[in-house]
């Protein structure tokens, strides 16, 4: 029953992985670019959003409602004087400059927020829960796992049946020939950028509601994202989710073997999925 | 009617190069005998820039050359720094002797982190080496053997008196600094030296030219992980006290990464010059803590963006004066 419930918190664990994992797979996908400040931006509109929630006294949905534009719009900047510059095919300047991106920002953080943990304070939610037999399931993570499945859901739907979303897998697939069928490629990456932080902002609420956020917790968000997306298969949507459900429950699993070894379970699983499945659970191939 | 005769000859030095070859050997004749002359204090100093140098090679060697970004290489120099300690403190061997033993661990952990690795793309890459690093810290973390989180001392060393040590510890650095600098030119110079330019400029028609890529890559990575395994090594021998934390450090990464993009990626030069950059900044700024650390980040993020040269690269354009030329000109030359 221990490890039954363990799986049960790793896939409700899971849920808030796909969030952060999602909007990686979808950049990495269209652009062929990690972004290594990833984790940070969440970290960022946590923090936001905990201030916030100081100064404006809207509820948790209302908080939802200004967070997530102002992720979008951070996306569009994002990629407006960042991201454009280094598109291409060398790897290497869009790593060099995200991950400069990331070390700003941190330290950026720090400066303003203090190296204090913080979380918006639960107003009933984040503290109830309800039995299924012996076991007790907190209703916030059910409602992340839920929007999580949606936002997978919502994304494939997206990219399989709208024009938008042939456009992205048209320049995914060939810049140059996407770009001389009419689709503008700059356009498109902007799109998916501002989809893939507007997703971070929603997961950020969610972060700071379900735990603490501190701004030194980026890169560890960073590498669960990419283990979720590299455990489920690269250029899968819902490889990612499958990815993030696996991570969730490495972690719960190990947590229960010994309180040290939680993420490097996780690590390891990401490891033996690597050397036995390079390609990824739920890749095509 | 004179006879009249072609030669040619290859040019490899230039005058530059001479000049710059002889400031090296002052340079590392002037390292070895700091005891003699040198504070502590300086002799710290010189030890910490040899390292920097030494890490910032090696990762130039694997970004700059056979375009393996890696944001992992701390786990190579937290691996080879607990190898000295283990080797030092448990099993009694004589700590320098042990520096030399202990790039074994970070060559046995290089092989399968690489054939790991290697089948993700580029950035993935990246993040993938930074996971293994993550992985080695946390199981490093929770080995008792090892004193888990507290870390380990190196008491053994109070057995040789400071100027002992300090001899050997100039000594080290010297090894460490041909080894890491004088090796890559070395390799840079040879055949291998122009397969890797040519990676360099375009992996792809590298391997058309009949380039082993993927072999290259491989041996560059373990030679990479040895290099920076040596200089962790000596790194936290200086310190005499290693912890998971610090050892396994993402900030090594990060020392990387900013000492070669600013200094200049793709050139041995490059590499020296961020490493001075870096030691002084890190000097003067250092007392400014995140405040230092947001300029570092949006400098290396502004060069990535509109100077992927670096200073090098920039200085390079004011004339073409290499401290260690690795191209052939061909000189031909008409006697009558």
């Amino acid at each position: 029953m221990q490890w039954l419930d363990a799986i049960i918190q790793g896939v409700l664990l899971g849920g808030m992985y796909a969030q952060y994992a999602l909007g990686m797979a979808l950049m990495f996908g269209v652009m062929r670019i990690v972004n290594i400040a990833h984790g940070d931006v969440m970290i960022l509109l946590s923090l936001i959003a905990v201030t916030l929630a100081g100064v404006v006294p809207v509820g948790n949905l209302g908080l939802i409602l200004l967070v997530v534009p102002i992720a979008v719009a951070l996306g569009w900047v994002l990629q407006k004087f960042i991201l454009n510059k280094v598109v291409g095919a060398d790897p290497l300047p869009s790593l060099i400059a995200t991950f400069g991106l990331s070390i700003a920002l941190q330290n950026l953080m720090l400066e303003i927020w203090s190296a204090d943990t913080r979380s918006l304070p639960s107003s009933g939610i984040a503290s109830e829960s309800f039995n299924i037999g012996p076991i007790y399931v907190g209703l916030l993570p059910v409602i992340v796992l839920i929007c999580a499945f949606c936002i997978t859901a919502g994304l494939d739907g997206v990219l399989r049946f709208t024009r938008f979303g042939r456009g992205l897998r048209a320049a995914a697939a060939d810049t140059e020939a996407a770009a001389m069928a009419g689709v503008n490629p700059k356009k498109i990456y902007a799109t998916a950028t501002a989809i893939a932080v507007g997703i971070l902002g929603l997961a950020a609420v969610f972060a700071a509601l379900r735990a603490t956020v501190s701004p030194a917790d980026g890169p560890a968000q960073l590498i669960y994202a990419f283990e979720a997306v590299i455990i489920g298969g690269m250029g899968s949507i819902w490889g990612a989710f499958v990815g993030a459900m696996v991570l969730g429950v490495a972690q719960a699993v190990g947590l229960r073997i010994d309180p040290g070894l939680g993420i490097l379970f996780g690590h390891l699983v990401f490891l033996a999925v690597l050397a036995g499945r390079p390609q990824g659970l739920m890749a095509r191939k | 009617m004179s006879e009249k005769t072609t030669y040619m000859r290859v040019q490899r030095q230039t005058r530059s190069s001479r000049v710059a070859m002889t400031i090296c050997v002052m340079v590392l004749v002037g390292l070895v005998t700091m005891p003699w002359w040198a504070t502590s204090g300086n002799i710290r100093w010189a030890i910490e820039l040899s390292c920097y140098i030494a890490v910032a090679q090696m990762w130039n060697l694997l970004a700059g050359y056979a375009g393996l970004v890696s944001v992992g290489q701390q786990a190579f120099i937290g691996v080879a720094g607990y190898t000295l300690f283990v080797l030092a403190q448990n099993f009694g061997v004589n700590p320098f002797l042990a520096v030399p033993l202990s790039i074994i661990t970070p060559a046995l952990l290089a092989v399968p982190t690489y054939l790991l690795l290697h089948r993700l793309d580029g950035p993935y890459f990246a993040i993938g080496t930074w996971v293994v690093a993550e992985a080695v810290r946390l199981a490093t973390s929770n080995i008792d053997y090892v004193n888990a989180g507290a870390g380990l001392t190196l008491r053994v060393m109070t057995n040789y008196s400071q100027h002992e040590r300090e001899v050997a510890f100039v000594i080290l650095c010297a090894i460490l600094l041909l080894v890491t600098v004088g090796g890559s030119y070395w390799l840079l110079r040879s055949r291998h030296g122009l397969a890797l330019t040519a990676m360099r400029d375009n992996a792809v028609a590298a391997a058309s030219q009949g380039v082993n890529v993927n072999r290259l890559r491989f041996v560059i990575f373990i030679a990479a992980a040895v290099g920076t395994g040596f200089a962790g090594s000596i790194y936290y021998m200086a310190q005499l006290r290693i912890t998971p934390a610090a050892g396994f450090d993402p900030f090594w990464a990060s020392m990387c990464i900013f000492i070669v993009m600013v200094g200049g990626i793709g050139a041995i030069e490059g590499a020296i010059i961020g490493a001075l950059i870096y030691f002084c900044a890190d000097r003067f700024f250092g007392e400014y803590g995140s405040a230092y650390m947001i300029v570092l980040g949006l400098m290396t993020l502004i060069i990535a963006l509109y100077a992927r040269g670096g200073v090098w690269g920039l200085l390079q354009k004011l004339g073409d004066h290499p401290w260690f030329p690795v191209r052939r000109k061909l000189i031909v030359e008409d006697k009558s």
